[in-house]
């Protein structure tokens, strides 16, 4: 009798296992967000939207569907997103090759582009060193910059979090590096120790950072407690939708992602939206480039094309991917950079 | 007696035994002992590769970016150094270089440095503005073993922090998987009938067959939020040691209780018997007799389990966390020796840098901690084992 009772028990357990931790895991974390999903429209949170500036297309126009071949992209993960849209949209409209784009931080993303000579496009969060552009130079490559948008890094805190609304520069180097509990900062906040999820050492976002609030010194960030370090941005969001007292930074589409979940801080009073990034009030604002270089354009026009591309139809994308516009001046500045590479420029 | 002629049949016989080929033989010999010294030379090649950049990593001098950078042109001779503000933070005695020349710092100011130059046999040459300033560190074997902070980027090479995390995650495994796994085994040998065996020897072999890709995104979407409720948001951090260890001891489950169960089945049925004849139950049976008759094979299914757990590296890496961190506290984010070495390697290394060197000395260390445990679990079965006739 009970042996006949196996094939009704075991299956009933599994069910009933599999039932109770649903709700348990499903508002927590959703397998799939892990992966990497592109960006979806959400609608752009608080703040005056600004329609992307009309820039004049300097560029001859170009077809996806008559070129083909492969188109190796990589580096910074808040560059991806957008890299992501625009080849999404260069394969729709008919390119026959194959893009490959992998996040893998700008630092890591001039190591393969200025050392290894692996990829055609560099991603990137912050401008090239002075060091990668030699190691470029050393390969054969010039280096070429084309900015491509702005971002305003996004400074965020679990929607759970009711304390924590703005933080002066000051506040936020401390917060990210010698303080231990939320006490230490204001003593009104409760006296929990801070987890910090920050991007590693590979990502453009760690660099401008450091630069920025601790001077280019890396080591108190480094040295600070209860350090969580990813390259990859969805980590890091994970870890501080989970707890109150975690506070972490990224680039703005990956806040806009997860608007439901995070809330940003203010930074000297200021939040981050088109508005205080466009007119530079925003102390985080820094921008989106993109690197690529002459030889590599011309002996792969795929590649020369995928460029163009991108910098006609940015602006049409950038603020549904969740970044803000680059000025009108700044596009053109890279148009002319790509008719210079391609030895077009007048 | 005179020995005998062999007659015409034996001669034929004899012929034709003698005149076959053995060469084959032979070949067939070496290949198979060049297929099992594979594994030598493999081995070999490990330690090999290992110990060349480890060596590497503890005798060279390696150069940190300061970030810093020379404000102003320098000549040959001048002993005080004009310097940017921003960077990290430098100390006298620290070793900087320039170029190629290397110097030593005497005196720490914000815009500028006084040094010893030339130094370690460098020329002392003229230096243009804006070149990068270089910090030179060397690991000590003292500093790497004992020191409790892990940030190579600035120079902190104490591994004590991912040597923690490690050990705490495979003592969390083994409280879950041993008591387990040696519980089935002993349920299979001993009490379980055809069709329970039946049922549960491929439900075990499916479990030994899940990718750890799999088992670790099941610590964090399963494991981690059953914590949480348990013990509280706040006790339990999104990732931590805790769902790493419980979910690595399930992975393990198969392989101690397939190895214990050989171990127990190996021991003879007399001993039950005689058991049995004196009157003990199965459980005494069980727990008193066949268990300690079978513990060196039930001690070594232990230690292949322990060294798998502490090479375990998927489940690890997505669930246990993402940075160094010395905590005893198995609710916390910690990083371990086998995690950290997946996420600098992933995010594509410089040849000959301080990430890329350390990786290999980490990599030693994990070779030899499962080496010992190897060694020691040879040792634990020759000493426990019995043989029955």
């Amino acid at each position: 009798m009970i042996r006949r009772l196996w094939w009704l028990v075991v299956p009933l357990l599994a069910l009933l296992l599999s039932g109770c931790c649903q709700d348990i895991a499903a508002p927590q974390t959703d397998g799939y967000r892990l992966l990497h999903t592109p960006v979806g429209a959400t609608a752009p949170p608080t703040g005056p939207s600004v329609a992307a500036p009309q820039v004049p297309n300097l560029l001859p126009p170009v077809n996806p569907a008559d070129y083909t071949g492969d188109i190796i992209v990589a580096g910074s993960s808040t560059v991806y997103p957008l890299a992501e849209r625009m080849a999404e949209r260069f394969q729709e409209e008919g390119f026959r090759g194959q893009i490959t784009i992998d996040s893998i931080g700008s630092g890591a993303g001039f190591e393969r582009f200025c050392v290894s000579g692996e990829t055609d496009i560099s991603n990137a969060s912050r401008p090239i060193k002075d060091s990668e552009r030699e190691a470029c130079r050393a390969i054969g490559r010039e280096p070429v910059e084309f900015r491509v948008g702005t971002d305003g890094l996004a400074v965020v805190v679990a929607r759970d979090n009711d304390f924590v609304d703005n933080l002066t520069l000051d506040e936020l180097a401390r917060v990210f590096s010698s303080a231990r509990t939320w006490a230490d900062i204001r003593p009104e906040w409760p006296a929990e120790p801070i987890q910090r999820y920050i991007p590693g050492t590979d990502s453009g976002t760690f660099d401008f950072f450091v630069e920025v609030v601790f001077d280019k010194n890396e080591e108190p960030i480094l040295t600070a407690d209860n350090l969580q370090m990813s390259e990859d941005d969805n980590v890091l969001v994970q870890g501080i939708e989970g707890s109150p007292y975690a506070i972490g930074f990224f680039g703005y589409a990956y806040y806009e992602e997860n608007a439901d979940k995070l809330r940003p801080v203010a930074i000297e009073g200021v939040l981050p939206n088109a508005a205080t990034v466009e007119a530079g009030q925003y102390p985080l604002a820094r921008p989106l480039l993109i690197y690529s270089a002459p030889s590599i354009m011309q002996r792969k026009p795929q590649v020369a094309a995928f460029i163009n591309f991108f910098l006609t139809h940015v602006n049409e994308e950038i603020v549904d991917v969740g970044y803000f516009p680059a000025s009108a001046e700044a596009l053109k500045q890279s148009m002319h950079n790509w008719l210079r590479a391609m030895g077009m420029e007048p | 007696m005179p020995v005998p002629t062999p007659t015409p049949a034996e001669d034929d016989i004899a012929a034709r035994l003698r005149s076959r080929p053995r060469r084959f033989e032979a070949f067939i010999r070496w290949t198979l002992f060049l297929a099992a010294a594979l594994s030598i030379f493999t081995t070999i090649g490990i330690v090999y590769e290992l110990g060349r950049e480890s060596l590497n990593f503890f005798t060279r001098q390696l150069w940190e970016d300061t970030n810093k950078q020379l404000a102003a042109a320098v000549g040959p001779t001048d002993t005080v150094l004009p310097v940017t503000r921003s960077g990290a933070a430098l100390h006298p005695d620290d070793t900087i270089r320039v170029e190629e020349e290397v110097m030593r710092v005497l005196a720490v100011e914000p815009t500028a440095l006084t040094v010893a130059r030339g130094q370690q046999g460098t020329p002392a040459t003229a230096h243009a503005a804006g070149l990068d300033i270089y910090r030179g560190t060397r690991v000590s074997l003292v500093e790497f073993f004992t020191g409790t902070q892990w940030a190579p980027q600035i120079g902190k090479f104490g591994m004590l922090p991912l040597l923690n995390a490690t050990l705490i995650v495979t003592a969390i495994a083994m409280i879950v998987a041993l008591p387990l796994g040696l519980g089935i085994a002993i349920y299979l040998s001993e009490y379980a009938s055809d069709r329970a065996r039946r049922l549960l020897k491929p439900t075990l072999e499916i479990l030994a067959g899940v990718p750890t890709v799999v088992y670790g995104y099941f610590a964090l979407t399963l494991v981690t939020p059953l914590l949480r409720a348990i013990f509280g948001k706040d006790v339990v951090e999104v990732y931590n040691m805790a769902s790493a260890g419980i979910v690595i001891g399930i992975l393990v489950i198969p392989l101690v209780s397939s190895m214990s169960e050989d171990a127990l089945s190996a021991v003879p049925q007399s001993l039950r018997h005689a058991a049995y004849a004196l009157g003990a139950t199965k459980l005494e049976t069980a727990l008193q007799v066949v268990v300690p008759a079978a513990f060196s094979g039930i001690a070594a299914a232990f230690i292949v389990a322990i060294s798998r757990a502490i090479g375990e590296t998927m489940i690890v890496a997505l669930a246990a966390g993402a940075g160094p961190n010395f905590t005893f506290n198995p609710f916390e984010a910690a990083e371990t020796i086998t995690g950290h070495i997946v996420r600098i390697s992933s995010g594509d290394l410089s040849y000959d840098s301080i990430d890329y060197n350390s990786i290999f000395a980490l990599g030693l260390v994990l070779f030899f901690m499962t080496l010992t445990l190897n060694i020691i679990s040879q040792r634990v079965v020759r000493k426990f084992r019995q043989v029955y006739d």
